[in-house]
């Protein structure tokens, strides 16, 4: 075994090139090799080869988005978020003590026990209401309304949509949405059981594999048998498609085929009937959609029914948020969502813009940029909505 | 120059050793100017404390030309990634040398231009990288390489001082100062802004995809085309496994059974482009082509020149480590130069692709390995060396376009003679007497009696 874990050949498969530089959000603000793909993974190369596990070495790769673009961009197919995951589990094991105490009650406390987010939710929004939530932090402004009510589920469910942990107590709308289009496409919507709330993506990117392994096998039971699982989260749509992977076992593998992106079960199921909207959209591709599920064209071929669609020419870099990204890396992530606002105001030109994002980390973080973010099942929601009530 | 432009983690300084070729040095500090001001600073700092010193960009050379020697200062450019002026009427544009290649032209593209020179890292290398290896690239056939572009340099010497070389005129009176600079990677100092000429984009492109039951019959293709007047945008040639490796990544619809295959560009009116496209066809079918396609939709085009342009990067999936070689023959010797290039891989036991800029006798042997295999190495350079000499022989010269660097520094000597290396060395002199910038780089160690050396020890991986 070596120090970090990581496959030999994996490590090897990567041959310095540099064509994935200009693909890394980190290092087209930076201009840092060491925060750039290629510096990442020699990095690994150098630990592996017997430095040590320094502050140096973990701040570099928690500089690290993990948008994955550079995998999308790489001509050797080098996995480097699988690399980058197994790097972080000897990081997160060699943590200080504080840090662990605190991750754990995060990780294992917080996230997959909805209860206490949800409760946590309610103190939050009270903090907004006395201002005392830190801007940069780009909390949304959470609806109170939408907290109030619950989801429910229908009887004998053909498809199963699923809800997650932080979407649910923040974006509980657009779950609202995309359960009205399914509906509206005659579908029966389940929501997932007991158990199921957390998909286990920010553990995976933290190193804790055995929380989401853990957390993994419980998604799972709680919502058997062979319909479809919908997600409306590209991030944790591509950590639910990624469970194959994780547990390695039979039922993992066939959960994760069931597995699909909401515009790509749309698309799959055969698009509504829509009305024709004069609204701009700017399509934003979360990276999790794109360098992950690579299921960008659903969206567009779902929106473009009834919008006019724009394209950023930006080779789709990331926006910056990336899971809690902009919490811990605020200065850089808001460098990156620079880029990426200026690429968005350029495609759109003298237009209005409205900018369809399918992840809701990357939206609530746009939205803070004071940009007018609706994610794909909002905008389809609002173009059947005539025809149908 | 203030805090977190000037670093020196170990880990960090570990990332500086090399460019993305093979050669690997150690680095003693890098620093990040933000300025003309930053670098002329930068670089007085190193003569101080007599610290020699190396420009990188996007470090993807293929020559060694970055590689820190002599525990240089690394001066990272970066962070100068400014587009300072763009001059639509003239076409001229003004930029920092960070800026990427492709970025530039992405910038004007709204203006119905952009920036000819294309290698197939355009994607991530810098301005300022491609004037230091005069870096070429397939458009380059008929446009010409990086010096055609480049019309002006504001300079930092090595010793600190700011001099522009060049000018926006036409007919500057004197000695071309620019056209020295332009390929000399770093050895005669650093730009710190760069006038480079922007091309209108032609108002017609196609792009045709010939393919091949046999190299040889690719290779007659070449000269018969050019040998018919025409003279394409781009005219490459990929063999048969770098072809397949290419489409497993982009699926652009090359086709994995041929030998080889050619893609080539015309450019033009209307009337002349397909006219042309016409010639080639028919010169290509004569010649043995199985199938001549054009490209319909801008998709398809985009797509096959992905491909083109990712074969050195997508060579991990055969194997971790290449060894990439940069030779130009006279074009009706490259039958017979591409034949030896494939006896010679077949004499050292190594598997060699080709891709390359077939239009200018331009070849890239690139052999694909496991540097971990014992005594592989020696035989990567016995076969590097029968290259150069196959090269020479057939009167060629050692580069096209990746530059000399560390890589080929010790073959100088037998494509120039010592007096010529001296008047070189004289020459690079005037531009940094104390010999500063970027050590030990294009002329041989000793150059001035002509004896010839390999690379200091430890350099080479
Ligand atoms: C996949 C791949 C494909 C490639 N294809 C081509 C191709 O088609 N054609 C081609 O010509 N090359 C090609 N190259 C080689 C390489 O991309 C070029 O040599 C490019 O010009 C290097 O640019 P860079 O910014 O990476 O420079 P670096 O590698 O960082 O530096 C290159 C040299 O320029 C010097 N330099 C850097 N900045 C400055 C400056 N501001 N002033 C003076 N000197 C400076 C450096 O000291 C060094 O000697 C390819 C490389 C790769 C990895
Ligand atoms: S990760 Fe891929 S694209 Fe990036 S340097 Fe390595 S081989 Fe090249
Ligand atoms: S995952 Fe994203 S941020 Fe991380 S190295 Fe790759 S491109 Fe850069």
């Amino acid at each position: 075994m070596t120090i970090l874990g990581l496959n030999p050949d994996e490590l090897a498969g990567c041959v310095g090139c540099g064509l994935c530089l200009p693909h890394c959000p980190t290092y087209r603000v930076t201009g840092l090799e060491s925060a750039s793909p290629r510096g990442r993974i020699n990095a690994m190369r150098a630990v592996e080869g017997g430095a040590p596990i320094s502050s140096e070495f973990t701040a570099i790769l928690e500089a690290c988005i993990q948008c994955r673009g550079c995998e999308t961009a790489c001509p050797s197919s080098v996995q480097y978020g699988h690399m980058a995951e197994t790097a972080m589990v000897a990081i997160a094991t060699r943590r200080p003590i504080t840090r662990r105490v605190f991750d754990r009650i995060l990780y294992r406390h917080v996230l997959p026990k909805h209860y206490v987010l949800l409760l946590g939710t309610w103190a939050l929004v009270v903090a907004q209401r006395l201002h005392i939530v830190p801007k940069r932090f780009g909390v949304p402004p959470i609806s109170t309304s939408s907290l109030r009510r619950s989801l429910s589920s229908d009887a004998f469910p053909t498809v199963f949509l699923y809800t997650g942990c932080v979407m649910d107590a923040w974006q509980r709308d657009v779950h609202r949405a995309a359960m009205k289009v399914m509906r509206a496409m005659g579908a029966s919507v389940g929501l997932p059981g007991h158990g199921g709330s957390c998909c286990g993506a920010l553990h995976v990117h933290a190193g804790r594999r055995s929380d989401a392994q853990r957390l993994a096998v419980a998604v799972v039971a709680s919502m058997p048998g062979e319909i479809p699982v919908v997600v409306d989260s590209a991030g944790c749509g591509a950590a639910l498609k990624d469970y194959g992977r994780l547990l390695g076992t039979p039922e993992a593998i066939a959960f994760s085929a069931r597995v699909r992106d909401f515009t790509e079960w749309v698309v799959e199921t055969g698009l509504p009937k829509m009305l024709s909207s004069n609204k701009t959209v700017v399509v934003q591709d979360p990276c999790h959609l794109r360098h992950v599920q690579h299921a960008e064209t659903s969206v567009r071929t779902a929106l473009s029914a009834s919008y006019r669609l724009l394209e950023t020419d930006d080779d789709a870099l990331c926006c910056g948020a990336g899971g809690i990204y902009s919490i811990t890396h605020p200065e850089i992530a808001r460098q990156v969502r620079d880029r990426k606002v200026a690429a968005i105001r350029a495609a759109a030109g003298s237009d209005e813009v409205t900018v369809a994002s399918a992840n809701p980390g990357c939206a609530m973080f746009l939205s803070a940029a004071g940009l007018d973010v609706r994610h794909p099942a909002e905008l389809l929601a609002a173009v059947i909505e005539e025809d149908n009530e | 120059m203030g805090r977190g432009r000037v670093r020196a983690e170990p880990l960090e300084l570990i990332l500086y050793q090399s460019d993305a070729g093979t050669a690997r040095g150690q680095a003693s500090v890098v620093c990040f100017p933000e300025s003309i001001d930053d670098l002329s600073f930068a670089i007085r700092a190193a003569n101080r404390h007599c610290v020699s010193f190396v420009a990188r960009g996007s470090g993807t050379g293929l020559a060694g030309g970055a590689t820190p020697v002599a525990n240089s200062l690394v001066i990272v450019m970066t962070r100068m990634n400014r587009i300072l002026e763009v001059d639509p009427v003239g076409r001229v544009a003004w930029v920092e040398p960070g800026v990427l290649n492709l970025d530039l032209t992405r910038s004007v593209r709204h203006l119905g231009l952009h920036y000819a020179p294309d290698p197939s890292s355009q994607q991530a290398c810098t301005i300022g990288g491609n004037v230091g290896t005069n870096a070429g690239g397939p458009h380059c056939l008929s446009a010409g390489v990086t010096s055609a572009h480049v019309l002006a340099a504001d300079v930092v010497l090595g010793n600190g001082d700011i001099v522009r070389l060049g000018g926006l005129e036409p007919d500057a009176i004197g000695y071309d100062l620019r056209g020295c600079f332009v390929g000399s990677e770093g050895t005669m100092g650093i730009a710190g802004s760069i006038a480079v000429r922007l091309t209108p984009d032609p108002p017609e492109t196609r792009t045709l995809l010939a393919d091949f039951t046999s190299v040889d019959a690719a290779a007659e293709t070449v000269s018969g085309i050019i040998a018919e007047g025409i003279v394409p945008a781009a005219l490459e040639m990929m063999d048969a496994p770098i072809t397949r490796l290419v489409e497993e990544f982009v699926g652009a619809g090359y086709p994995l059974d041929a030998e080889a295959v050619l893609l080539i560009e015309v450019t033009g009116l209307i009337g002349g482009v397909d006219a042309e496209v016409d010639a080639i066809r028919r010169v290509a079918l004569e010649r043995g082509a199985r199938q001549v396609k054009v490209a319909i939709t801008e998709q398809d085009r985009m797509l096959l020149w992905k491909g083109r342009k990712s074969a050195f990067g997508a060579i991990a999936k055969v194997a971790p480590d290449y060894y990439l070689h940069d030779i130009v023959v006279p074009r009706t010797r490259l039958v017979e130069v591409l034949k030896r290039v494939y006896e010679i891989a077949d004499e050292q036991n190594l598997l060699v692709m080709n891709v390359f800029h077939a239009g200018d006798g331009n070849l890239h042997p690139l052999f694909v390995f496991d540097g971990s295999e014992p005594g592989i190495w020696e035989r990567v350079y016995a076969a590097g060396d029968g290259i150069i000499q196959a090269c020479l022989d057939a009167g060629g010269v050692l580069s096209g376009e990746h530059g000399i660097g560390l890589e080929k520094r010790d073959y100088m000597s037998l494509a120039y003679s010592a007096e010529d290396l001296d008047a070189q060395a004289r020459l690079r002199d005037a531009f940094d007497p104390d010999g500063f910038a970027n050590p030990e780089k294009i002329l041989p160690t000793g150059s001035r009696c002509g004896e010839m050396k390999r690379a200091p020890e430890g350099t080479w991986v």
